[in-house]
């Protein structure tokens, strides 16, 4: 009996060891009133029970609180970024990981559409392993500074069908960016770099 | 509490049954893992669960969950005891040298064994060691990272300039993952200029995203 509950108190402290290792912290800051931090627990809580990643949830309330915005706007916020995440996950399938789920997410807050995530991917082709995180983030990217998503989208989709290489992703994502500030329309800037990796890989 | 016969006294036991009662965050999101295993309802719904929806995903779901709790024999319940005994002084002992200071230390240690030229320009790391951030604000007299890595802390990752760029720099162990930044410049909360940046300008100005891959096997 004694070797049992050694066995059994042994198995607890490595699973709590184990919980250790991946800790945040989740919880609410204090500043937040009470209401509001029961109404954000309530939509954390349905968040992770419906098998949605809850660390960009937590991560934006502080955020929100940090940057001093009043308690509706960071609900509003925390909500936003819910469906978002839903989202994302209902476009990107049961084996997209928490990462991938957080840069669709915000891939779609950056106005590529669900489709155009569930696209990118299918054109994994041959890597259905292979994370589509860094092609996501490249997305957003490429949104926020005033291209096109649809524009975006085909390029960063073609580019993942030709297995480009995450390293390449960002370079790619650099030059685009160097294209725009030198004062290169969107789709002069996407169709030359998007051509010009696709012919660095050609034999 | 007021007397019995005070119709007000109702209203004090049910405010004090709504009280708040404080659960520990790392039960709750066991129990909320272990529902979250569950056959569960779809994901489209769950926003609406909490602003307003006539019947909500989750109690449609919570129809289909039942709990039975069994009786715990003396046997199990001094077993639980002596588990649950051993898990708090695990955590007790290994508190005082776990992660949490973990960024600083290597932000103060230098660099280390993984290139930070890796990361010195687009702050992407092959390994989990380092990433160093860098911002060129020589006008600046105070600059601090914020992020999802530090709980937007502003007093958590002070950057120091580093005499021979002039450049403000910090190098933080990150782990595996994206990460959501920013930079404080004298006050100011300002994107990376040199990173991807992130669509999410809930509060204002947009933040950028750092990414760290996995260690290699």
């Amino acid at each position: 009996m004694i070797v049992r509950l050694f066995a059994l108190a042994l198995a607890f402290a490595m699973s709590t060891a184990t919980m250790r290792a991946q800790e945040v912290d989740r919880t609410l800051p204090s500043q937040l009133s009470a209401p509001t931090r029961a109404t954000l627990e309530r939509l954390i809580d349905s968040a992770r029970v419906a098998g949605l990643p809850v660390d960009p949830l937590y991560s934006k309330v502080r955020e929100g609180v940090f940057r001093g915005a009043d308690e509706p706007r960071v609900l509003a916020a925390v909500q936003r970024l819910t469906r978002d995440l839903a989202d994302a996950s209902s476009a990107l399938g049961d084996s997209a990981g928490a990462e991938e789920i957080a840069a669709g997410a915000n891939a779609l807050r950056a106005g590529l559409r669900p489709t155009d995530l569930s696209r990118l991917r299918e054109s994994r082709g041959r890597r259905p392993d292979h994370p589509l995180t860094v092609a996501l983030v490249v997305l957003a990217d490429l949104a926020t500074r005033g291209v096109p998503p649809a524009m975006a989208a085909a390029s960063v989709n073609e580019l993942v069908a030709r297995n480009v290489s995450d390293g390449s992703l960002l370079s790619f994502r650099q030059n685009v960016e160097r294209d725009l500030v030198g004062g290169r329309s969107a789709a002069s800037a996407l169709d030359a770099r998007t051509r010009a990796m696709i012919d660095d890989r050609r034999p | 509490m007021s007397e019995p016969d005070d119709p007000r006294w109702l209203d004090d036991v049910a405010g004090e049954l709504r009280r708040e009662v404080p659960v520990r965050p790392a039960w709750r999101a066991r129990l909320l893992d272990d529902v979250a295993r569950a056959p569960k309802p779809s994901v489209r719904d769950i926003a609406d669960d909490v602003f307003g929806d006539d019947e909500p995903a989750l109690d449609r779901g919570r129809r289909r969950w039942s709990i039975t709790v069994a009786p715990l024999t003396g046997l199990a319940a001094a077993s639980l005891l002596v588990a649950l005994g051993a898990g708090v002084m695990y955590v007790a002992m290994s508190s005082k040298t776990a992660g949490a200071d973990e960024s600083q230390r290597a932000a103060h240690d230098g660099p280390s064994a993984a290139s930070p030229q890796l990361v010195s320009r687009t702050p992407t790391a092959t390994d989990r060691e380092v990433v160093r951030f860098e911002l060129s604000a020589p006008r600046a007299s105070h600059v601090a990272l914020v992020g999802s890595f530090n709980e937007w802390n502003p007093v958590a990752t002070p950057l120091s300039r580093d005499p021979a760029s002039g450049k403000w720099v910090v190098s933080l162990r990150l782990p595996p993952g994206r990460h959501v930044y920013a930079f404080v410049v004298d006050g100011d909360v300002t994107a990376d200029p040199s990173a991807p940046r992130a669509a999410d300008d809930d509060f204002g100005s947009p933040n950028s995203v750092v990414l760290v891959s996995s260690p290699r096997t």
